[in-house]
């Protein structure tokens, strides 16, 4: 009985909406903490009851396919924040397309070199590469590309948490702390972990928080099959 | 639901569109540029996008789960490499946030 519940393709999909459900109610719990996103904790229950399980994870996309469906759909719909941004950041557009592009390079040139130099792995470096886009489109992206989906979206989570630890204090520290550099710098390196962050620190955070998250994932999505 | 066939139906069209130009940019980007296109001449959101984007964005963490658990078939790579890995992603944050932020405060009276 056991067993065929754990070959039921659906039994997945209710546990994967389940944990997540799970994680929300945590996250809202701990009073958002952008340390706790609800897809972490739902990764963590369905990865740790695959484990404990013994199915594989095959069998479990049998399930999984029909929320990774989805995926393409709402990449799409991200075209509909990103118009809205493009209205409010007609007036220092310059600066920030300045910032959005050289803040990316910078960041993803840094892990790229960092891991060809020390781990020096073409599937990993690349999917290095797509590290500070928002996970829907990094997994997307580095299926694309040659890298690891699954590991791009550890990449990118991973990110989101140190981002959010260690951003605003080391703005603090350097006194580049003003609300919408903090904001924008979250968004660039941070992606929607980043700007869960910025929601607590203040609006302006938010704001261009969000813009940059969104600026950061296009410009990445359409510039990185290009110089790859 | 016309919100949704409208994000379906970009998603055919920027399929169609990537095998055709043989572009190196997913299909669902593709999509996405082409919505982004159609937003820029139309001039404003139609109602059915918005309320689509209303229902779906909370949802969207949960579409990312399936794939992400594909991290179970990476253990031998993670026992390998992952504290190497966790290091140059805490490290590369530091020089790409400080670029940033400087761009962002440099000059301010323009602000």
């Amino acid at each position: 009985m056991l067993d065929t519940l754990l070959h039921l393709p659906l039994f997945w999909a209710a546990l994967t909406i389940g944990s997540f459900l799970l994680g929300q109610r945590l996250y809202a719990a701990l009073g958002n903490s952008a340390f706790l996103p609800p897809i972490l904790t739902g990764i963590v229950l369905v990865g740790l009851t695959l484990e404990l399980s013994g199915i594989s994870f095959a069998t479990y996309m049998e399930g999984g396919q029909y929320l990774h469906l989805m995926l393409g759909p709402v990449v799409v719909m991200l075209a509909v924040p990103l118009y809205q941004f493009i209205h409010v950041m007609k007036k220092q557009w310059l600066r920030i397309s300045l910032a959005v592009t050289l803040g990316s390079i910078t960041t993803v040139g840094t892990a790229v070199f960092l891991a060809a130099w020390w781990i020096g792995d073409d599937a990993i470096s690349i999917t290095m590469a797509t590290k500070s886009v928002t996970t829907p489109v990094a997994v997307t992206l580095s299926e694309q590309l040659g890298g690891i989906g699954a590991l791009a979206s550890a990449f990118v989570i991973i990110t989101g948490v140190f981002g959010a630890l260690i951003i605003p204090p080391l703005l603090n520290l350097t006194r580049l702390n003003q609300p919408h550099a903090m904001g924008l710098t979250l968004g660039v390196c941070a992606h929607a972990i980043g700007t869960s962050r910025a929601i607590e620190l203040g609006e302006q955070q938010a704001a261009y928080s969000a813009m940059a998250m969104t600026l950061t994932a296009t410009l990445h999505a359409v510039a990185l099959p290009f110089i790859l | 639901m016309a919100g949704l066939l409208t994000l379906v139906s970009f998603l055919i069209l920027g399929t169609l569109v990537q095998a055709q130009l043989n572009l190196p940019v997913p299909a669902s980007i593709t999509g996405m540029v082409l919505l982004l296109i159609f937003l820029l001449l139309y001039r404003r959101i139609p109602n059915s996008l918005t309320q689509i984007t209303r229902v779906l964005s909370p949802l969207l963490p949960l579409f990312i789960i399936p794939i992400s658990v594909g991290i179970v078939t990476q253990k031998q790579l993670l026992s390998e490499h992952g504290v190497a890995l966790l290091i140059i992603l805490a490290v590369s944050l530091i020089p790409g946030a400080l670029v940033c932020a400087w761009i962002m405060t440099t000059k301010k009276g323009e602000s």
